[in-house]
C-alpha cells in the first residue's frame, strides 16, 4: 500500500517524490500514472480545502513537508482544471460504492475531471484497482465529490497518512477557470453564510482526516507487528517439527511428523502459554481476594480455555489419532501416566480432594459420586479399547496364517477372511475406531471439568483449577529435570540439587500441592 | 437363522427370533415384535419392552464399552445385536437418523424406560452429571 503513494507520502523513499515536486507547470500528467500511484494517498478533506478555498491561506499546523508543498502547488491547479463546475449544497446520497464499482472498466480519460474523481474515490476504496471511470459518471462526479466529503467515514478508512498536501495554496493557485461558486471576493451575505458553513465543514474534514491518519498509522503498525509475529510463528513451527522428530524416539526411518501432529503441537504450546496466563490470573484473584463476580469471570475464562483444548484435540484426533493417543505431544513424565491420550479423571479427582477442603457435606457427596462414576466410565472405555485391540490382533494374525503367508499374500487378491472381506481392510476399519475412543475419553474429561465447576463454589473452583494447572506445571518440570539429571548419580537432598528442592523432589508428594 | 438366547452375562434372557424371509431352518420362538417389518416401529417396540435397551453390533467395541458400563452399575440391559437381525441394516439407518447428523456411527444407542437417551457420549455425559442413576431408578432398572 505504501509503495503506491510514493509521490506524496512523507515516508516513501522514492524518487518519484522528487520528480513531481520539481515541476512548476502542472504537467499534463496522464491521469493513469499519476493517480494510480497516488490515488490512495488522497485525503479528500485537504483536496477540498485546496479547491474551495483557493487563495485563502489555511494555516495547517500538521507537519507540512516542504519539498512536497511545491508538488502540491501544482496539484490544485490541475485539479481546478479538472473540475469545470462546482455545485454546492449537494445532498444526494449516492453511495460511494457506486463510484468505485466501476473498477473493472479501464477507460482512462486523461482530461476528464470525472476520471480523477473517480480514480481518487475508487482508489480510496481499493488502492490496487486500476483507474475506473465511466462516461456515465462524468457529469455526476462533482456531485460525488461533494457527496464524498459528506461521507467521510467511508473513504477515510483508506486515507493516506499526512502527505504534506496541505496548503499554503494562496498565490500558487491560478484561478484560471473560476467557475467555482465558492470563490473568495465580493460576496453576498448568503455567500458569507456559505463560507461559514464551509469553514466548519472543512474543520470537520480536517478532524476526520486527522483521525483516519492516526488510524492508518495504527493499522500499519499492527501489520508490522503481525509480520514479526508471523516470522516467529514460523520459527516455532520449525522448532516444534524438529522437536517432534526428536521426541519420536529417534526412529531412524521417522520422516516428518504429520502436519496434523505438528499443528497440534504448535497449538498446544500456545495453549500452554495461555494456561500460564490464566493461572496467574487465578492466583492473583485468590490471593487478592477478588469479589465473587470477578473471580467468576476468571473461572469462566478458564473453563473456556479448557473447552478450547478439547476442541483442538478433537481436530487432532481426526488428523492423527496416534499422535494424540501415544502422547507424543506431551512430556515424557506426563506420557508415562497417560490414559487414552490424556489425563485420567479419577486420579485427578483423587488428587483434588485433598486440595479442596473445606467442602460442605453435599459437596463431599457430589465429589465422591463424581469419582465413582469416573471410575466406572474409565473402566468401560478401557475395556472397550481392550476389545478393540483383541479384535485387531485376531484380524492381523488372520486365523493362523502367520507362518504360512508372508505379507505379500495379504495383498489384494490374497486370502479373504471369513466375512468375505480382505483382512487388511478389516483391520483398517477397526483401527478407525480408535478415534472414537479418544473422542469419548475427551468428552468424558470435559464433562468432569464442567461438573466440578457445577459442584464447587466460585472460590473453590478457582483453587481447584489452579491446583490442576499447578500439578501439571510440576509434572512437566519433573520431566525436564529428569531428562537433564546428571547420569552418575542423582543425589536428591536439599543441598546438592537446588532446583530439585524447589519442586520438592524427594519429599513426599503430599506436601507438594498444598501451597494455595 | 438361529434362535438367540441371552448373549452374555450382562444381558437378561433376551429372545428375539428372526423370521427368515426365505424360509430358514426352524423358527423356534416368535415374539410379537418379530412380525414387524418397519424398522422404526420395531425399534420403538423393542425399546419399550425392557427398562434398559441397547442397540448394538456384535463387532463394535464401543458397544462393548457401553455394555460394560451398565453392568458395572449393576444394571442388566437388554441387548439387540443388529447384525443378527434380518432388518438390522434398516434399523441401523433408522437409528442413525434418530441420533442426528453429529453422530459418526449408528451404534450403540441406548433407550431407558422406552425413551431415547442417545449414543455413548450422551450416556457418559448423563452419568457424569448425575442424571443417569435417577433415570435408571425411575425406569426400575436400578434399586438402591
Amino acid at each position: 500500500m505504501e509503495n503506491h503513494r510514493v509521490g506524496l507520502s512523507e515516508a516513501g523513499p522514492s524518487s518519484h517524490h522528487i520528480t513531481y515536486g520539481t515541476s512548476s507547470v502542472p504537467p499534463p500528467i496522464p491521469n493513469s500514472n499519476f493517480i494510480h500511484q497516488d490515488g490512495s494517498a488522497f485525503d479528500f478533506g485537504e483536496l477540498e480545502q485546496a479547491i474551495v478555498l483557493q487563495g485563502v491561506h489555511i494555516d495547517d499546523d500538521h507537519h507540512v513537508n516542504k519539498s512536497s508543498s511545491s508538488l502540491f502547488s501544482t496539484r490544485p491547479a490541475t485539479t481546478l482544471k479538472m473540475f469545470p463546475s462546482w455545485p454546492i449544497g449537494f445532498q444526494q446520497n449516492t453511495p460511494i460504492g457506486g463510484i468505485s464499482s466501476k473498477s473493472g472498466e479501464d477507460q482512462e480519460d486523461s482530461t476528464d475531471s470525472g476520471s480523477a474523481v473517480n480514480a481518487f474515490s475508487s482508489h480510496l476504496q481499493q488502492p490496487e484497482s486500476p483507474i475506473s471511470c465511466s462516461s456515465d459518471h462524468n457529469n455526476s462526479n462533482n456531485h460525488h465529490l461533494l457527496q464524498l466529503t459528506q461521507n467521510q467515514q467511508q473513504y477515510h478508512q483508506m486515507a493516506s497518512p499526512r502527505t504534506g498536501l496541505s496548503p499554503p495554496v494562496n498565490d500558487q493557485v491560478p484561478l484560471s477557470k473560476p467557475n467555482h461558486e465558492k470563490k473568495k471576493g465580493p460576496r453576498s451575505s448568503s455567500e458569507t453564510l456559505q463560507d461559514a458553513k464551509t469553514l466548519r465543514r472543512l474543520a470537520q474534514n480536517r478532524e476526520a482526516a486527522k483521525k483516519s491518519r492516526l488510524r492508518k498509522k495504527a493499522y500499519v503498525h499492527q501489520l508490522e507487528t503481525s509480520r514479526i509475529k508471523l516470522a516467529q510463528l514460523e520459527q516455532d513451527l520449525h522448532r516444534a517439527r524438529s522437536q517432534g522428530l526428536f521426541l519420536g524416539g529417534g526412529v531412524a526411518a521417522c520422516g516428518n511428523i504429520s502436519s496434523g501432529a505438528a499443528m497440534f503441537d504448535m497449538e498446544y504450546s500456545r495453549w500452554l502459554d495461555d494456561d500460564h496466563r490464566h493461572m496467574a490470573q487465578l492466583r492473583a484473584g485468590i490471593q487478592a481476594q477478588f469479589s465473587d463476580e470477578d473471580l467468576r469471570l476468571i473461572v469462566d475464562g478458564y473453563i473456556a480455555h479448557y473447552d478450547e483444548i478439547f476442541h483442538l484435540r478433537e481436530v487432532a484426533a481426526k488428523t492423527d489419532v496416534f499422535h494424540l493417543i501415544t502422547g507424543m505431544w506431551t512430556t515424557p513424565a506426563e506420557r508415562c501416566f497417560l490414559w487414552m491420550g490424556g489425563f485420567r479423571p479419577s486420579e485427578l479427582i483423587k488428587m483434588l480432594m485433598a486440595q479442596l477442603d473445606p467442602l460442605t457435606e453435599n459437596q463431599v457427596i457430589g465429589i465422591y459420586s463424581l469419582q465413582h462414576s469416573s471410575q466406572q466410565a474409565e473402566e468401560a472405555l478401557s475395556q472397550g479399547l481392550e476389545q478393540l485391540q483383541q479384535s485387531l490382533v485376531n484380524t492381523i494374525s488372520g486365523g493362523g496364517s502367520l507362518s504360512d503367508h508372508g505379507m505379500h499374500h495379504m495383498t489384494i487378491g490374497g486370502p479373504l477372511g471369513e466375512d468375505g472381506m480382505h483382512p487388511m481392510a478389516v483391520a483398517l476399519d477397526k483401527l478407525s475406531n480408535l478415534e472414537g475412543f479418544v473422542r469419548q475419553a475427551d468428552n468424558f474429561r470435559q464433562q468432569i471439568i464442567h461438573q466440578l465447576h457445577r459442584i464447587l463454589t466460585v472460590r473453590q473452583a478457582a483453587r481447584c483449577f489452579l491446583a490442576i494447572g499447578e500439578y501439571y506445571v510440576r509434572l512437566r518440570a519433573l520431566s525436564s529435570l529428569w531428562s537433564s539429571r546428571p547420569r552418575e548419580s542423582l543425589i536428591v537432598d536439599d543441598g546438592s540439587c537446588q532446583t530439585a528442592s524447589d519442586v520438592g523432589v524427594g519429599r513426599s508428594s503430599q506436601n507438594n500441592f498444598s501451597n494455595f | 437363522m438361529e434362535m438367540q438366547y441371552q448373549r452374555d452375562s450382562w444381558s437378561t434372557p433376551c429372545y428375539f427370533a428372526s423370521a427368515s424371509a426365505g424360509g430358514g431352518s426352524g423358527v423356534i420362538m416368535v415374539t410379537k415384535t418379530t412380525a414387524v417389518r418397519d424398522p422404526v416401529e420395531r425399534i420403538e417396540r423393542l425399546a419399550a419392552e425392557s427398562a434398559v435397551v441397547i442397540f448394538s453390533l456384535s463387532t463394535c467395541c464401543m458397544c462393548h464399552a457401553v455394555k460394560r458400563l451398565f453392568c458395572s452399575m449393576g444394571v442388566n440391559p437388554t441387548v439387540h445385536e443388529l447384525d443378527e437381525d434380518p432388518i438390522g441394516k434398516d434399523m441401523e439407518m433408522a437409528l442413525s437418523r434418530l441420533l442426528g447428523r453429529g453422530s459418526p456411527s449408528s451404534v450403540p444407542v441406548v433407550f431407558i424406560g422406552g425413551k431415547l437417551v442417545g449414543a455413548m457420549d450422551r450416556v457418559m455425559a448423563s452419568h457424569i452429571n448425575g442424571s443417569l442413576v435417577p433415570l435408571l431408578k425411575a425406569a426400575g432398572a436400578l434399586w438402591l
